[in-house]
């Protein structure tokens, strides 16, 4: 069966790997990946792991490894909260705010309330605060981004209102629970990244809601027109952003071994740079776990590579800044170039 | 009328202090294929978006096979057993064909699979003899054509016992029109029942048993199959005397060449020869998708493009951008009026005004005054019901914001217009102003280039006709020739005998 239409505009500038095998790209997961953008971070973070460990070999001691994967997976973690609120057309500044909320419920009920409990509590709250944006997002109509900067005070205020300087109770046995090693060069944060991302993936490509989330971001009027509630959707969205960031604040209590009410404060933009540099579309409807998780990953271990080039730290963020505008922009550049050089050669 | 499959009864619908629908009451019998016409802003999108369920009427009732409709839930509709194809497409653009066949239908927390939902997908596009889309593919990837294809594929998936086609044949090239009506007569004869709004007397000609003609959100009048003609029926939509439909081209008076192309190189566009004499109506035919919207959109600098020689009023360029192309003396009126356009959110004066503002120029009210004279003349030359300039474009019915996007090149100096399909979905008498108005341009030396994908328009108004396909130029038809058959037959890419599968086009 052929396709009347042409082919998408390969997104990522790799002609190599079209030349290598046109099978393999196009077969159906490679060209979802290319449609929703995540070519281009898979490749720069494949570089940018080569560099890395040319200049530090020594990431793949057991040792750095742990430290590293616990530097990105909270990281990871609220990014992937981001990309949710993203996919639906939406941004959420609070996302830094539910985050340090729900690390300080975490460390501090951990006092004295079993385990479990404050686990849930934390996720209860995370899911709180996420519906209460969805709510008002969805449903009262008002743009994510006044909603989420007005929240963002009040669940910052509450953070610091719940435990107002480092501390809380979090104890050895839940630090190796979260950042310990599994096995030997197994950070076990990396298992809990792997978990829940796969359980996303699986909620976002394999059920009707995730596909739905999708196509909201898409195109609101017409998935309305097709009958779906679309609203219910959007508020399931932001529910589930906030689920997501809540696993990522108590994986960075545990492994910081403290509640802190600012904790979540620099993972804000951080988060939208990762979702940024994912190549998700911040209309909606474009954006992709893998991408998002390896964009996260190059952008936490920038400072790490610095401070082992022997660079001032300062420079990570141009570098980051760097990175960003290059991945996004060289498919665009890619494109005008091959279409002038088609064009002069027929 | 207790038989019948559809009854509604004194439909209103008040937007605010519009009456959108002010009482319409009509009723469909199954296995009858009913007509809803009427001009743009008459109610029948209104009515058709009822009965889909997409706005709840505000007073009024609609039952179907007896039953009271659940009004205003779209999947309530589903349900029962009606289904709607919209005119504004209701797919999303990002998910693939098959994901938008499947997924309306289902709770949210049910598990979905791409492996299934692409086998139910070719298999529901093979029992509809539309296996050559593929379902794997963005819906964004496909032309205009094809994504109205899947939607009224969509809308028939399940059997519904009433369909609802509203303008849905407005992006259809003729043989895709035959395949919709192919469709019809299925769904009628095992007794379901459709209704048909559109603007196209032909097709309704065609299909239609019955009809209902809305003016003003009112019931105009009723007819029923081979008891009208087309002036009858235009008056009775306009209420007024019908005149002729189609103007004829103005006699040309001069042999200036407004613009010419050889060789022109884009996206989708393989090496194109063209030359446009001021003054003459040139039009472009074929199916969508076979590289009209890519010429127009290189010759105009939306798109990058190089050619061998291009020369724009007796001046050679190598390329282009919008802005050049404006000084240059060209004008463009894009495929989709809402997107490309027109800013919705901005006042008619000022979506007039917009390719004549410059960044270091007054703006707002003071500058609407000052072009007072030029605007008020536009909106008066093309009759666009507005209540003036400072009204938002978004406000406006269709067919008004196409006048728009039209009227912003008019009195400007233009020496070439670029037209993409410009009377796509808009209403008769709409289309007759817009038709004069070509003309007139054409009159005052504007080189016309005009693609459309309704062939009557092609063959009666313009000079001469180049018929794309694939990408490069299949036939230029004029005089004797430049008939509508010549014209579908070029589209197809049979010149000569009409073989669907020639591969090799004389160009």
């Amino acid at each position: 069966m052929s396709v009347t239409a042409p082919p998408a505009p390969p997104v990522a500038p790799k002609p190599a790997a079209a030349a290598s095998g046109p099978r393999f790209w196009n077969s159906t997961g490679v060209v979802r990946l290319r449609r929703e953008g995540a070519i281009a971070p898979i490749a720069a973070f494949v570089v940018f792991f080569v560099v890395y460990v040319i200049i530090n070999p020594e990431l793949l001691t057991r040792f750095q490894l742990q430290t590293a994967s616990n530097l990105v997976v909270p990281l990871a973690l609220v990014a992937l909260g981001q990309l949710i609120v993203v996919l639906v057309g939406g941004i959420d500044i609070s996302i830094g705010a539910i985050m340090s909320l729900c690390n300080v419920v975490f460390a501090t009920q951990l006092e004295h309330l079993p385990v479990p409990v404050a686990i849930l509590l934390s996720v209860g709250v995370g899911l709180a605060c996420g519906l209460f944006n969805g709510v008002l997002v969805a449903y009262a109509g008002l743009p994510a981004i006044a909603v989420t900067l007005a929240s963002a005070f009040i669940f910052g205020s509450i953070a610091r209102e719940v435990l107002d300087r480092p501390g809380g109770g979090v104890t050895k046995e839940i630090y190796l629970a979260t950042s310990g090693e599994l096995v030997p060069f197994v950070p076990v944060s990396l298992v809990w990244l792997a978990v829940i991302a796969v359980l996303l993936w699986l909620l976002l490509q394999r059920t009707a809601l995730g596909r739905h989330i999708y196509g909201v971001g898409s195109n609101m009027e017409s998935v309305r027109a097709a009958g779906i509630n679309a609203r219910l959707t959007k508020l399931l969205a932001f529910g589930l952003a906030g689920v997501v960031t809540s696993f990522g604040a108590m994986m960075l209590a545990s492994s910081t071994v403290t509640g802190d009410p600012r904790s979540g404060d620099p993972y804000l933009l951080s988060s939208i740079a990762a979702v940024a540099l994912a190549g998700a579309a911040f209309t909606g409807g474009k954006g992709s776990i893998i991408g998002t998780i390896l964009a996260a990953c190059t952008l936490g271990l920038i400072g790490n590579l610095l401070f082992f080039a022997g660079v001032n730290s300062y420079w990570q963020y141009v570098i980051s800044a760097l990175i960003i505008v290059a991945v996004v922009g060289i498919p665009v550049v890619w494109r005008r170039v091959a279409f002038f050089a088609k064009g002069a050669r027929s | 009328m207790t038989d019948s499959l559809l009854v509604a009864t004194d439909l209103v619908k008040t937007y605010g202090p519009v009456k959108a629908v002010r009482g319409v009451t009509f009723h469909c019998n199954p296995g009858e294929v009913l007509a809803l016409v009427g001009e743009n802003g008459a109610g029948k999108s209104t009515v058709a978006k009822m009965l889909a369920g997409a706005v709840a009427p505000t007073s009024g009732t609609i039952t179907v096979d007896g039953e009271p409709l659940a009004s205003g839930s779209v999947r309530q509709s589903r349900l029962s057993g009606v289904r709607c194809a919209f005119q504004e497409l209701a797919l999303v653009p990002d998910w693939t064909v098959a994901e938008n066949l499947s997924l309306p239908d289902g709770a949210p927390l049910k598990g979905f699979s791409q492996k299934k939902a692409v086998a139910a997908a070719s298999a529901l596009l093979e029992s509809l003899h539309l296996s050559r889309i593929d379902p794997r593919a963005a819906v964004s990837t496909l032309s205009l054509a094809d994504r109205q294809l899947v939607e009224i594929a969509r809308a028939l998936a399940g059997r519904p016992k009433l369909l609802i086609l509203d303008e849905a044949s407005s992006a259809l090239t003729p043989p895709g029109v035959e395949w919709l009506f192919a469709r019809i007569r299925e769904l009628t004869a095992e007794g379901g029942s459709v209704i048909y709004v559109s603007h196209r007397l032909g097709e309704i000609a065609q299909i239609a048993d019955r009809g209902t003609v809305l003016r003003d959100g009112l019931v105009a009048g009723e007819f029923v199959r081979g008891d009208w003609t087309d002036d009858e029926l235009i008056s009775l939509m306009a209420g007024r005397a019908a005149e002729r439909f189609f103007p004829d081209p103005p006699e040309r008076t001069t042999d200036a060449v407004a613009l010419s192309v050889t060789d022109l190189r884009s996206e989708g566009l393989r090496g194109i020869d063209l030359e446009l004499g001021a003054g003459e109506i040139l039009g472009i035919g074929g199916l969508q998708g076979h590289g009209q919207a890519e010429l127009l959109r290189a010759l105009f600098g939306a798109a990058p493009a190089v050619a061998d020689s291009w020369t724009v009023a007796g001046r050679s360029i190598s390329r282009t951008n919008p802005v050049r192309s404006v000084r240059l003396g060209l004008g463009y009126v894009p495929e989709d009026r809402k997107r490309e356009g027109l800013a919705l959110e901005m006042s008619v004066g000022e979506n007039l005004l917009a390719p004549w503002f410059k960044a270091y120029q007054l703006g707002g009210r003071p500058r609407l005054a000052q072009e007072r004279g030029w605007i008020d003349g536009i909106l008066k030359a093309l009759s666009v019901r507005t209540r003036g300039p400072n009204e938002l474009a978004g406000s406006l019915s269709g067919g008004n914001q196409q006048k728009l996007v039209f009227g912003r090149w008019m009195d400007r100096s233009r020496r070439v217009v670029l037209l993409h399909d410009p009377t796509r979905g808009i209403d008769v008498r709409a289309k007759q102003e817009l038709y004069r108005a070509i003309v007139d341009l054409a009159k005052e030396g504007v080189g016309i280039l005009w693609f459309s994908t309704e062939v009557e328009e092609l063959v009666h108004v313009c000079h001469r006709v180049v018929v794309l396909y694939q990408g490069a130029v299949a036939d230029e038809l004029i005089g004797d020739r430049l008939t509508a058959d010549a014209v579908v037959g070029a589209a197809v890419g049979a010149t000569g005998s009409l073989n669907l599968t020639t591969e090799g086009v004389a160009s």
